[in-house]
């Protein structure tokens, strides 16, 4: 069953069909579905509906390109068309930012971005720089977020539209590990989600001025490094604005920031991005927090009356989960990968993986991949309720990036450069 | 495989000496390699045709070109993304005009405006590259030499500016760097290279200099890990320096606590302290028994006090800590401080610094305020909040504080306490 025609299974999953999400937003026509426009690909849920993707590579064999980065990064490659994204920073306080574009099948230089960052703050050494947030692209603009609290506009061609600092104007970001939210288009908008230790708020600019067209402040929260996630319902054509944050999780309007339904039961500190698939809203915060599936649609609290399930088991701290066909995943930090019923949350089974992992899973129909921190890809068949590995593929480099998946390729930043994994190639070297 | 690279190497020009260019404000443009004779004379020329160039700039900006315009067009851009559109136009036109601008353009860039900042670094990004295509570059190197050196201009602009000289002359950055120890943006690097000589030194058993160039690297450090590094390294030649004094740390208080904030209520809950006070008052503290102010030191090296073991293992409480200061003459200063949870800060009285913010820990430098100090004797207060235990119990419920006054360079001010010795409550 292709993932964009999935049932929704609200209390009862084989009976209903309801709330069918269309994730494949207005403001993407322009976006292919063999693209990875931007955090988690087009459905911003880790998953892409090609099926043709490497699933085995090594050092020497089945990597088409590989290209060394300036600066650091854990930002994910965006590809459209012929063209691949991507951010990174570097210098005193991880404070000049980079932008890059390179050509899909050869990974040459087609332009590079200079640029500074307004208010640089604490990152982890190794796990973060200022370039963190994963950009997004509606085809003709790329959209770019960095840590030090800056927006720019750019033409997919590199030349540079606007610049937002929203650190110059609603006060420095303060985080201890940079921050990461990656942005999303709505429409004409694009949503940036702010929360730190200061005042924390969620702002939709218009996306050919760069203009604020609303903000709403979080008074209530604190520091998260969520992504924030659209969520379309045909059931009434409604869209939601998910949030994930101290504590709980809003929905906004997505035209107005109005709010429309808030949640409890996340933890603290949120990283992880809630995920969609059969209706549902899977959230998950850790470490050792639960995951909710949460049927979309309520108006103010919904923690009593819109929550499907609830499974505490392998909850991560950093990786987002990935529900593949019928089943949900999870790696946390440590190694521990968990696998549920998507629809009723039932543990499936939970199995330690080599490693420590930062990046979020993603998968194609067929297969899931891990990546861990040693750089190695385990790759396990989806579609079964048992744990079938198909293999364990390196690269050589760490890997703290989420990988995309695009044209039938896999893209892999490692700490120091990014591959292209076409499956065939065989090194020269 | 193929293995593309991003960030071209330097620029392999085989130019040879010519007579130099110079652009329309009399700046000498010069190719990569060509042959310059370092002496203090040429030094001194150097210096005084910046200084005459950058002034002529100046000037030439006051009978307005297009170029001037574009530029002021750029300065004009806002908030909320106001004057993009110009300002796009106005990039365009300033690149176009090529190498001849730069040095304007740079001038430019002096500038607190990040937004408008990076409009200037788009134009100047593409002048750059497109002199580096052209078989023979012309780059104002002498210039941007002394312009990299100007400490009077932006860092980040410096920054920029030195590593374009680098590139035109290989080595000019470290050779540059080793020297500017009391440089504001380049302090860093610069006392990484003096420490990494001393260490050089020492490991020779050259003590003499091994100690000269630690104690220049201690004295000139504002990095809290430079300065702590140094001291270290002084300790093992035989030399013991204060770490506290060079960094301004507060370091003997009198405090009190606990008094009953139940939750978070404690930040904006007032206690007597606030109103007046008075050391040698008692209080009705958290659980009902008397609490008045005790005397504590702490020894450790960047100041910061542990409060549980200074007034108490409590949470939902308030404490505070005051300490009396002598300063040599009025001066500003900055006051740098973070608390385990959050902290208000009353200098003489008025209220310099309060937030609101629970669950944070103890960092150095979290947060800063400006603040004037009088000649002699000033008063300081600080009120410590302690919040609820995590909801996880292994999370240890820290209360702790650190507190310091220095310039905006991170150096201490040369205050003295003017409280009397602990008796012995070392914390």
């Amino acid at each position: 069953m292709p993932l964009s025609t999935v049932q929704a299974t609200a209390t009862r999953p084989s009976i209903f069909l309801i709330n069918l999400l269309l994730p494949l937003m207005w403001a993407t026509q322009t976006v292919q579905s063999a693209d990875w426009p931007g955090w988690r690909g087009g459905t911003r849920s880790g998953v892409s509906s090609e099926s043709d993707i490497p699933t085995t590579w090594s050092l020497d064999h089945g990597i088409g390109w590989r290209v060394a980065l300036p600066g650091a990064g854990i930002s994910s490659p965006v590809i459209h068309g012929s063209r691949v994204f991507l951010t990174s920073s570097d210098g005193p306080r991880q404070a000049n930012l980079h932008v890059i574009c390179l050509s899909r099948d050869d990974g040459r230089l087609l332009w590079h971005q200079r640029l500074w960052g307004t208010s640089p703050t604490r990152y982890h050494s190794t796990k973060s720089s200022m370039a963190s947030p994963t950009p997004v692209t509606d085809g003709k603009h790329l959209y770019t977020f960095f840590g030090t609290g800056d927006v720019f506009c750019f033409e997919v061609t590199g030349d540079l539209v606007w610049h937002r600092s929203l650190a110059a104007e609603y006060g420095p970001f303060e985080n201890r590990f940079s921050a990461t939210s990656s942005p999303v288009i709505y429409k004409d908008l694009l949503i940036v989600q702010c929360d730190h230790y200061g005042p924390c708020y969620v702002v939709a600019l218009d996306r050919k001025t760069g203009d604020n067209r609303w903000k709403v402040d979080r008074p209530d929260t604190w520091l998260s490094w969520s992504s924030p996630q659209l969520v379309t319902l045909t059931s009434n054509n409604s869209q939601e604005l998910v949030v994930c944050g101290s504590n709980r999780i809003d929905a906004l309007s997505p035209e107005t920031g109005r709010k429309l339904w808030s949640l409890g039961g996340m933890r603290h500190e949120c990283i992880p991005t809630p995920i969609l698939a059969h209706g549902l809203i899977y959230a998950v915060s850790g470490p050792k927090g639960p995951t909710l599936a949460i049927r979309p649609g309520g108006r103010g609290d919904i923690s009593e009356s819109h929550v499907v399930w609830r499974n505490v088991r392998g909850a991560p701290f950093v990786p987002s989960a990935i529900v593949a066909g019928d089943l949900y995943y999870l790696v946390d930090d440590n190694g521990i990968a968990t696998c549920l019923d998507a629809h009723t949350g039932e543990n499936i089974w939970q199995k330690r993986l080599p490693g420590k992992y930062t990046a979020s899973p993603v998968a194609t129909r067929s297969h899931v991949y891990f990546s861990n921190e040693e750089g190695v890809t385990i790759v396990i068949r989806a579609n079964t309720r048992r744990y079938e590995e198909a293999a364990r593929n390196p690269v050589g480099s760490p890997i703290f990036a989420s990988a995309a998946i695009a044209h039938g390729r896999l893209f892999l930043r490692t700490t120091r450069d990014l591959l292209c994994i076409d499956g065939k190639t065989k090194s020269s070297n | 495989m193929t293995r593309p690279q991003i960030e071209s190497g330097n620029h392999t020009s085989t130019a040879g000496h010519r007579r130099p260019e110079t652009d329309r404000h009399g700046i000498a443009l010069q190719q990569p390699g060509a042959d310059r004779k370092r002496n203090w004379w040429s030094g001194c020329v150097a210096r005084t045709a910046y200084t005459v160039a950058t002034l002529a700039l100046s000037i030439s900006c006051a009978s307005a070109d297009d170029v001037d315009t574009s530029l002021a067009t750029i300065r004009a851009v806002g908030p909320r993304g106001s004057g993009s559109t110009s300002a796009r136009r106005a990039r365009d036109h300033i690149a176009q005009q090529g190498i001849d601008v730069l040095p304007r353009l740079i001038l430019a860039m002096d500038s607190d405006n990040i937004v408008a900042l990076n409009w200037y670094r788009s134009a100047y990004e593409q002048i750059v590259d497109q002199e580096w295509k052209r078989k023979q570059p012309r780059f104002p190197l002498d210039w941007l030499k002394q312009f990299a050196t100007d400490q009077k201009r932006h860092g980040r602009t410096r920054r920029l500016v030195l590593r374009l000289v680098d590139r035109l002359e290989p080595g000019f950055r470290k050779q540059l760097i080793s020297t500017l120890y009391n440089d504001r943006e380049f302090r860093r690097e610069a006392i990484d290279t003096l420490l990494r000589q001393a260490d050089a030194a020492l490991s020779t058993k050259d003590l003499t200099v091994a100690r000269a160039a630690y104690q220049r690297a201690f004295r000139h450090a504002r990095d809290s890990q430079q300065i702590l590094q140094s001291a270290d390294k002084l300790a093992k030649v035989g030399v013991t320096v204060d770490v506290v004094q060079q960094m301004g740390f507060v370091t003997h208080w009198f405090v009190l606590g606990p008094f009953d904030a139940p939750g978070k209520s404690g930040f904006s809950r007032t206690f007597p302290p606030e109103s007046q006070v008075d050391l040698s008052a008692s209080y009705t503290g958290q659980t009902g028994r008397r609490i008045g102010w005790k005397q504590v030191q702490t020894t450790d090296r960047l100041g910061q006090i542990n409060l549980i073991r200074a007034i108490a293992s409590t949470r939902e409480a308030v404490g505070y800590a005051y300490t009396e200061l002598n300063s040599p003459k009025q001066q500003d200063a900055q006051i740098r401080c973070g608390a385990d949870d959050n902290l208000s800060v009353w200098l003489n009285g008025q209220s310099v610094f309060a937030r609101k913010q629970w669950l944070n820990g103890t960092r150095l430098d979290r947060f800063s305020a400006p603040v004037t100090l009088r000649t002699g004797r000033n008063t300081l207060l600080v009120k410590i909040c302690q919040g609820p235990q995590h909801k996880n119990p292994a999370v240890p419920n820290n209360w702790s504080l650190q507190l310091r006054f220095c310039d905006p360079s991170g150096s201490g001010v040369g205050l003295t306490r003017l409280l009397p010795d602990p008796a012995t409550n070392n914390n």
